[in-house]
């Protein structure tokens, strides 16, 4: 019987030659680079803080795309429920947001409006939620961002794993489990804001989020935390355990008889995973200024999985520009604008996108970074 | 060259404990059933502590599925597995394996995006859990031991080579090597030799008797001049059951057996 | 009074005299100043049985019946002109379309020149009776059934009743005998004296009238046993026709979904290629009824139904080819990568949504043929309707074609083989790649005929696909991969049991919610379906 080792060829290996670590190195500097000239261009007025906060959205997308990376590029488990995750992040950020904006008779705003009244109970009956009051602490809230989507995918994972649910059938049940949730959180009487998600926040940790200066500094912190994350996920990868995470992918029964137990290293990527989505979520929320169910649509999961396909699994650098890239090409290819007598129009971007599915999967298997890596190493090799 | 008989019990199998000083491994009225095929019939089989033995048999004899059995890749329909004195039916592939039961798969099963040498790694002996995964670093000691091995099998020049450039037999090779490494008390070995080219064939049956010396094997093999350079018992599988054990040349002269590779 | 009025006059008379019918005498008796002659010639109407009748006694009722130059006319809602003049336009009696002078103008007839024929407000209630003796004695089955029904909620008189009991002993349909019982029960329940009642609530229970459950319980009589022994009967009558309509609306959101999934067991279960894009593949079945709908211009005014019959083999044959296109551009080269192929088709069903939308916009929605429309009724509170028996009838016939195809023919036993072992089939001659082109394509073609059935029971939309895609994969994985008899138990079993729960319990969404947890939770405990192969096939 042949041991299908589904499209290892098709990876880039995680020991690339040094000349490819150097490239590597230089394109992150770049991008490091732009992204702290980013702030400085705007409080010079340059470009507009919008500009910086939506930079700032797009990096937190891409530390979910760090931990999706760890997952699908390396351990070879493809999860449609990252989306989940960052939603529960979201939404734990979302629910502490809401209550320092504005309250009626303590209910804030967001659930005030579509609080879901039992049978007799009126205007000026509502009560919190304790879910709600948990979150009434900031620093708890960011334990809990991330802890909760930590757990959660830990639960997932060791049920999943620890019955050998795998490839496509983990693919399957995750995004049935993401469905689920979505109905979950939009139900009303859940008392999490029904399809309207969690909207009129003010303030964080005590700052106007409207001033321009906060949201330079959610910025910062954004960036700090993806370089942070990035940092973390070459300790893992470059570790005995990235190897094992390798092993996972390349043939789970062999390691199975080298006497470990995959599923607890799955378990373990997994939860980390959902931890780094979490915080994205978390970071994601205040800088968009609204947290809905919508955030768990199927599309979503799948589009963080294109991020790192289009950047090239298997590196983080990858993914991290995958997830850059895709967003740009987003707000470019969303918006109105023509060239001469072609007029581009908003709606052509799902065939874009589906196009860029097709494209990347069938002709750049290795994505931006396998290009990057051919052409530039080329050049290198001439010198 | 003396042959010991083995004195399988003939009615009440409820002495194991004493079996167990006798035998590295023991199976009971094993049984494994898929869809009402019964793959694998065993009453008893015995593997004594520091013997090689070789199994034989026709396609679909059940040599894989005893594998399976012993390794806990399959769970047999009823009996029990005894190894080194303790009960293992139950218990998990990893389990088995941390009990000191290695296994060379028929295709050889190596990681190809890691590097040999990270191939070698993986398998040295120590915890194998998550967190200490996140910490381990090889020990000098470690490190050398990996390197004579990957120098007694000539794969010390490709240690950083990405395993999926190897050839067939390299593979084979990294693959019995990342086994010996792993320090395995009962070494069950699935077609060594399948594919391989003459010098290679001989250089893994020198490996073979080299292990034989201080460890356990079980080698399923084919090519019957293989078998006999490995010069050692043999028991002959045939529709799930076993049909003759003894010397080569005495299982040879076995009238089922002839007629089993021959056909009816 | 001029020549030019008296000639309209003339015209006038000689227009309505062309009326000559005996029901005009009669109502105009009911013009009669004589309260018995009125009273008779009721009765006379209320027994003659003659149906266009019902909507004149009821405009009499209302007050719009005139007596005009010795005819009786309709009067229409009357018009007040700038010196608040009153006229009454007038309308023929049975079409009511409105009189026209000879120069086609309406006759406006001033309110001083008209008499009015109306009952006295004690007459009333006995004109509403006659109504309803006449709707009681209607040809039709189903009118009469209806009426029948209605009578027992009416008002109550004695006529009505002996009605009623003449109608239980003596109508042809049994159905109509049962409700005449009932509703005369009914009838005496609430207003006959109490040993009618005693009686009536004994022929409640034993024809567990369910819709007397509210009159019984508001008797009062909690301790009465004989209503409680009604009551009880009542509520078994109710269980099965809550258990009925489960059972019906489960099988039929069961069949879509055994529809649904079938395709995709041949896609998914056989080839193992997880094509996102199936859902459109069900869209564009769905589209391409509705364009032959278009092009056999059927609308619900002139119903074109052949449009139906034709649109089953192009919905099959344009989802089966989009299919082959799909297979040949970028399926084929991901037979051994499923995950790739899971994003890629999921790029193929972004772009298909797209451009739909592009070129047909949001909503559309497909006129069911008339012999879809309507239902049957098996019992009180039980009806089938024709559609959802439709569906249930495709479903079963794909299935039984499938299996056919998979057993009997060629080429389904090449599919087999190479299903089994590619390598095997493509050594002993087998166009391995035909074959997968074919078994792609007739995935693809199965969704379209979903996409069809789909069609009878909404609208359709670009995304219409998503909404099925998750279901249908849960559906094919629980039922065991590669093993259509799982996806048929599967797929049924599902769909009951989110109706179950929807029914009993919970509502829509929490029955989702639950069914979706319970499949994840089946398949924890159960990796590889309902079906599992087991041994050496099981592996990866």
């Amino acid at each position: 019987m042949t041991n299908v080792q589904t499209g290892s060829g098709y990876y880039l290996g995680s020991l690339a030659g040094s000349s490819a670590k150097q490239l590597n190195k230089g394109f992150l500097g770049a991008i490091l680079a732009l992204a702290c000239l980013l702030p400085m261009l705007a409080t010079a007025g340059v470009i507009s803080v919008e500009t910086v906060n939506m930079a700032g959205r797009y990096m937190a997308l891409a530390i979910v795309a760090l931990g999706l990376d760890l997952i699908w590029g390396y351990t070879g488990i493809l999860s449609l429920c990252q989306a989940l995750f960052f939603a529960i992040g979201g939404y734990a950020m979302g629910i502490h947001l809401a209550q320092q904006g504005t309250l009626h008779n303590g209910i804030p705003e967001a659930l005030y409006v579509v609080y879901p009244y039992k049978v007799g109970e009126t205007r000026g009956m509502e009560v919190l939620p304790w879910f709600w009051a948990v979150f009434k602490s900031f620093n708890l809230t960011l334990v809990l961002g991330m802890l909760l989507p930590g757990l959660f995918a830990g639960l997932i994972g060791f049920l999943g794993f620890k019955s050998r649910v795998k490839g496509v059938y983990f693919s399957i049940l995750t995004q049935a489990l993401t469905v689920a949730a979505m109905m979950f959180f939009s139900k009303n009487e859940m008392k999490l804001c029904g399809t309207n998600g969690l909207t009129h926040f003010k303030t964080i940790a005590g700052y106007e989020l409207s001033d321009p200066n906060v949201k330079i500094a959610l910025y910062v912190v954004t960036l700090l935390c993806l370089v942070g994350s990035y940092v973390l996920c070459l300790a893992i990868t470059r570790s005995r355990f990235g190897r094992v995470l390798l092993a996972v992918r390349d043939s789970e029964t062999a390691l199975r008889f080298a006497g470990y137990e995959p599923f607890a290293y799955k378990t373990a990527i997994f939860a980390f995973a959902g931890m780094l989505a979490g915080l994205a979520g978390m970071l994601y929320t205040p800088q968009a200024n609204i947290m809905t169910p919508s955030y768990m649509e199927a599309r979503w999961s799948i589009l963080m999985v294109i991020w790192v396909a289009v950047g090239g699994r298997g590196t983080l650098c990858g993914a991290v520009v995958g997830a850059l890239l895709i967003n740009l090409l987003y707000s470019v290819l969303t918006s109105q604008w023509s060239i001469g007598s072609f007029d581009w129009k908003p709606e052509y971007w799902p065939i874009v996108l589906g196009l860029l599915f097709i494209v990347v999967v069938l002709a750049l298997p290795n994505g931006v970074m396998g290009v990057w890596r051919k052409m530039v190493g080329k050049v290198t090799e001439l010198d | 060259m003396d042959w010991i008989t083995p004195d399988y019990p003939s009615e009440n199998p409820a002495q194991n404990s004493l079996w167990d000083k006798k035998y590295l491994l023991f199976l009971t009225g094993v049984t494994a059933v898929f869809d009402g095929f019964k793959a694998l019939d065993i009453d008893y089989f015995g593997i004594f502590h520091n013997e090689l033995r070789v199994i034989i048999g026709p396609n679909g004899a059940g040599k894989s599925t005893m594998c399976d059995v012993i390794t806990g890749k399959t769970r047999p329909t009823t009996g029990t597995v005894h190894y080194n004195g303790e009960e293992i039916t139950k218990k998990s592939e990893a389990e088995i394996v941390r009990s000191g039961i290695g296994r060379k798969f028929q295709t050889p099963t190596v990681y190809d995006s890691l590097s040999v040498y990270q191939n070698m790694e993986l398998s040295l002996p120590g915890p194998k859990g998550v967190w200490s995964a996140l910490t381990a670093r090889e020990t000098k000691v470690e490190r050398d031991k990996i390197m004579t091995l990957l120098e007694r099998v000539r794969l010390l020049d490709d240690a950083d080579t990405e395993a999926r450039y190897l050839s067939h037999g390299q593979r084979q090779w990294l693959a019995i090597s990342s086994l010996i490494l792993s320090q395995p008390r009962l070494l069950l070995v699935d077609e060594p030799a399948a594919g391989l080219t003459d010098s290679e064939t001989e250089l893994t049956g020198e490996l073979l008797l080299e292990l034989k010396k201080d460890h356990t094997l079980i080698v399923i093999e084919h090519d019957m001049d293989f078998v006999r350079q490995l010069d050692s018992r043999v028991t002959v599988l045939c529709e799930g059951k076993s049909m003759a054990e003894g010397p080569l040349d005495e299982v040879k002269v076995n009238p089922d057996v002839i007629e089993a590779y021959l056909g009816r | 009074m001029n020549w030019v009025n008296y000639l309209k006059l003339l015209l006038l008379t000689s227009a309505l005299s062309v009326q000559a019918d005996p029901v005009i005498e009669q109502l105009k008796k009911l013009g009669s100043s004589d309260k018995d002659v009125r009273s008779v010639t009721l009765q006379e109407i209320a027994n003659s049985g003659d149906q266009r009748m019902i909507p004149v006694l009821s405009d009499y009722r209302m007050g719009s019946l005139y007596l005009y130059e010795d005819n009786v006319v309709l009067g229409l809602d009357i018009f007040t002109n700038d010196d608040l003049d009153e006229f009454v336009p007038i309308a023929d009696l049975f079409t009511r379309e409105p009189l026209l002078q000879a120069d086609g103008s309406a006759y406006l007839i001033p309110i001083e020149e008209i008499e009015i024929i109306e009952p006295s407000r004690k007459e009333r209630k006995s004109v509403l009776e006659a109504i309803t003796l006449l709707e009681l004695s209607a040809p039709d089955n189903e009118q009469r059934l209806e009426a029948v029904r209605k009578t027992g909620l009416g008002d109550h008189s004695p006529i009505l009743i002996s009605k009623l009991r003449n109608l239980s002993e003596s109508d042809p349909k049994r159905s109509i005998r049962k409700a005449a019982d009932e509703s005369s029960a009914l009838l005496l329940l609430r207003f006959g004296t109490p040993a009618e009642q005693a009686t009536a609530i004994e022929v409640l229970g034993k024809v567990r009238s369910v819709r007397s459950r509210s009159f019984l319980e508001n008797l009062d009589r909690p301790d009465d046993p004989a209503v409680r022994k009604a009551l009880k009967r009542i509520t078994t009558k109710e269980r099965q026709i809550s258990t009925f309509n489960i059972l019906n609306s489960g099988i039929s959101s069961g069949s879509i979904l055994v529809l649904m999934a079938l395709g995709l067991a041949v896609t998914f279960g056989m080839m193992g290629i997880i094509n996102m894009a199936h859902g459109e593949m069900m869209m564009i079945g769905a589209y391409t009824t509705y364009c032959m709908q278009e092009l056999f211009k059927h609308t619900p005014e002139s119903p074109n139904n052949i449009f139906f019959i034709v649109a089953l083999p192009m919905a099959f044959l344009v989802s089966a080819m989009f299919g082959g296109l799909i297979e040949w551009t970028v399926v084929r080269r991901l037979y051994k990568r499923p995950l790739e192929s899971l994003l890629a088709t999921y790029g193929v069903g972004l772009i298909l949504i797209q451009t739909t939308r592009l070129i047909f916009g949001d909503n559309r929605s497909c006129n069911t043929p008339t012999w879809l429309q309507g239902g049957v009724e098996i019992a009180e509170g039980m009806s089938l309707s024709f559609n959802r028996i439709f569906i249930f009838i495709l479903c079963a016939v794909c299935v039984g074609g499938v299996v056919a195809l998979m057993r009997y023919t060629t080429l389904g036993l090449k599919m087999r083989a190479v299903i089994q072992n590619r390598d095997m089939a493509a050594s002993m001659g087998i166009n391995t790649r035909m074959t997968d082109s074919f078994t792609f394509m007739l995935g693809s073609g199965l969704a379209g005929v979903a996409g069809y059935a789909l069609t009878t029971i909404g609208g359709i939309t670009p995304d219409m696909g998503q909404n099925y895609i998750v279901d249908s994969f849960l559906v094919v994985v629980t039922g065991g991969v590669g093993n259509l008899a799982g996806v048929v138990c599967s797929g049924m079993g599902l769909g009951l049991l989110n109706k179950f729960l929807e029914g009993t319990l919970f509502g829509a969404v929490w029955a989702k919610i639950i069914v979706l947890i319970v499949v994840i939770a089946f398949i924890q405990y159960k990796p590889s379906g309902l079906f599992a192969a087991k041994g050496r096939l099981a592996d990866d």
